[in-house]
């Protein structure tokens, strides 16, 4: 008989977050986004990987139903590239948690993710994770603002191209 | 009729102290007391209980955390609830709690007996810093210390780390506690530690100095236990009719015993130790139930010291007796006045560009007048082992155990840390000792023992 975590969260967890992630699509209609059924096992399926990996466990719905509220908005998502978006975006968050030393709250570090997404990377996801989390998650580390770097860095190619 | 006691299905000696919560959930289902439906149903509430402390734990800014903050997290809540159930009557008791009660409402429970606790060992150290001895040994007072045991106050979290033991405890107790964690731990720790001080606050504390230096005159850097010393030689001196408040027992009067004693059987000796340690309780007026107690328990193991002591015939390394080492002669070593720093150069020049070492040993025995500039020369003059070993000839044996004391001879390992030179001449130094007769040797090293810091 075993009281480790592991050992007596998946089940139940999984079928509530499930559910959960179904009934955002009330709120996803109106951006013509929604998910069936079987992209919502597949999402929460993700989210079990991404945590295992990323050495985490998350109590009820998790942080998906978070991002999809906040990135449905988004112009650059449409319905042929919005579940698997929210897989890499899923994944993402997770690794940055614990890459940021939790320095930052979960809408926080969303809401992060969605500025860059839409502004700078304009839709790249390769750039917002290569790029604008690794540069946050490093200035975060180091006891700057989340900024600090990006800022600088912007300075100093200003200053080479003057010269 | 009064001795009728109730029989319980669980055997509360299979139930562990450490982790008792799931000890007696494993108890319960193996009689038969908890059913499948009663496991899954305890294993879901503390997963909610879980959720719920680990949103409390991340300050409602995170929904995930963690796993091996979850992990503590959760060893923590089932340590918290295994203390509440340790507070029932019987394990039966507690395996029907289970059952009718929720994990939130014990852990509750649980929690509010560790507060309880934490601030009733609060008060057991107060107590036993104020009865502490006074005594060198480190680990001793380094454990009583504020950084010791005292740490433990500022950073145990019974929050989330109810469990752990957050304290720097260095120093053994004569029973040492193996099946408890967190606080209880702690409780039981400083509740048998400041036991032992009262025994021992019977005792001078300079007798006791005594005794443990008789034991080994580097106690103070010895991990070894105080009253277990101290109740050791009180039955000594009990057994040998001494008198047991001076813990006063003379070698003569050890061999006498260990004559006596040799000649019974390992029960009857035990039996004499039980006897004696009777009438030591008599005689110092212990009145204390739980000292009493303490000591009782602490006996099997002094018992069975003393019974092989006395099988191997070395009872007096068990059985000490008290040395003083402010009575022990002591040899102040004056290695005389140095030349001064000119000098010594222009000599270590001339000494360097002799081409014979006889030429060299017979500049030494010329210039040096002192044991200093003899040491500064072995490092300075760039001299082969066999000067350094003619060198190390002409000095007596008071120079030599000084030069021992000033460069000990330590293991490789130790002399990783130190100058090639010195490392060489340590090596010389033991190569040429070894050389020697075992009288001189036996000489020397009595010298040595006998030699004070300058």
């Amino acid at each position: 008989m075993s009281f480790e975590i592991m050992s007596i969260s998946s089940v139940l967890i999984q079928k509530q977050a499930v559910a959960e992630l179904e009934k955002c699509n009330d709120f996803t209609t109106q951006f013509r986004l929604t998910l069936s059924q079987r992209d919502a096992v597949e999402l929460v399926e993700t989210r079990t990987l991404a945590l295992k990996s990323n050495g985490r466990i998350e109590f009820g719905g998790g942080v998906i139903e978070k991002i999809i509220r906040e990135f449905c908005n988004s112009p650059y998502l449409s319905m042929h590239n919005y579940a698997e978006t929210l897989h890499d975006l899923t994944d993402m968050f997770y690794y940055y948690k614990n890459e940021t030393l939790e320095l930052m709250s979960d809408d926080d570090l969303i809401k992060f993710m969605k500025k860059s997404f839409d502004g700078l990377c304009q839709g790249s996801l390769e750039l917002l994770s290569g790029r604008e989390l690794a540069n946050m998650a490093r200035n975060l580390r180091f006891g700057y603002t989340p900024e600090y770097l990006e800022g600088l860095a912007c300075g100093e190619e200003d200053e080479d191209e003057e010269y | 009729m009064k001795n009728i006691e109730k029989r319980h299905i669980i055997d509360s000696n299979n139930l562990s102290g450490e982790f008792y919560f799931t000890s007696i959930v494993q108890e319960g289902y193996a009689y038969g007391l908890l059913n499948d439906s009663d496991i899954e149903d305890i294993k879901l509430q503390c997963l909610k209980l879980l959720s719920n402390k680990s949103e409390l734990y991340n300050g409602g800014e995170s929904s995930s955390i963690r796993i091996e903050a979850a992990e503590s997290i959760m060893k923590s809540n089932l340590y918290t609830i295994g203390v509440y159930l340790k507070s029932l009557p019987d394990a039966d008791f507690a395996v029907s709690e289970l059952k009718m009660v929720s994990i939130p409402e014990m852990y509750q429970k649980g929690r509010a007996l560790i507060s309880g606790k934490v601030h009733s060992a609060k008060h057991i150290y107060k107590m036993a810093k104020a009865n502490r001895l006074i005594n060198l040994n480190y680990t001793y007072n380094a454990t009583l210390d504020d950084n010791g045991l005292g740490i433990f106050f500022k950073l145990y979290n019974p929050d989330y780390e109810a469990h752990e033991v957050p304290a720097s405890i260095d120093y053994q107790l004569c029973n040492p506690i193996t099946d408890l964690t967190g606080i209880e731990f702690i409780h039981k720790y400083l509740e048998n530690l400041f036991l032992e001080n009262e025994f021992c606050s019977y005792f001078n504390d300079d007798n006791i100095d005594h005794i443990l230096c008789g034991y080994d005159e580097g106690y103070k850097d010895l991990l070894i236990n105080i009253f277990e010393q101290v109740l050791t030689v009180a039955l000594g001196c009990m057994l040998a009719n001494s008198m047991v408040v001076k813990l006063d027992i003379s070698e003569e009067k050890i061999r006498r015993l260990y004559n006596n004693l040799s000649k019974e059987d390992d029960y009857l000796l035990a039996l004499k130790i039980c006897e004696a340690n009777e009438k030591i309780l008599q005689e110092l007026n212990i009145s204390s139930l739980s000292l009493r107690r303490y000591i009782e328990r602490s006996l099997p193991k002094i018992t069975s010291n003393i019974v092989h002591a006395v099988k191997t015939n070395t009872l007096g390394k068990t059985i000490v007796s008290p040395s003083n080492p402010d009575l022990k002669p002591k040899i102040q070593f004056l290695s005389g006045v140095k030349m001064d720093d000119g000098k010594y150069r222009k000599f270590i020049e001339e000494l360097l560009i002799c081409r014979y070492s006889s030429d060299k040993l017979a500049l030494i025995k010329e210039k040096v007048k002192s044991f200093g500039d003899i040491e500064d020369l072995l490092f300075d003059a760039q001299l082969s082992e066999e000067e350094i070993t003619s060198v190390l000839g002409m000095l007596g044996d008071v120079e030599i155990a000084e030069l021992i004391r000033r460069h000990p001879l330590k293991s490789d390992i130790q002399a990783v840390d130190l100058s090639e030179v010195e490392q060489a001449l340590r090596l010389f130094l033991i190569s040429y000792i070894d050389q020697l007769t075992a009288d001189r040797q036996d000489h020397i090293f009595e010298i040595l023992n006998h030699l004070i810091d300058d």
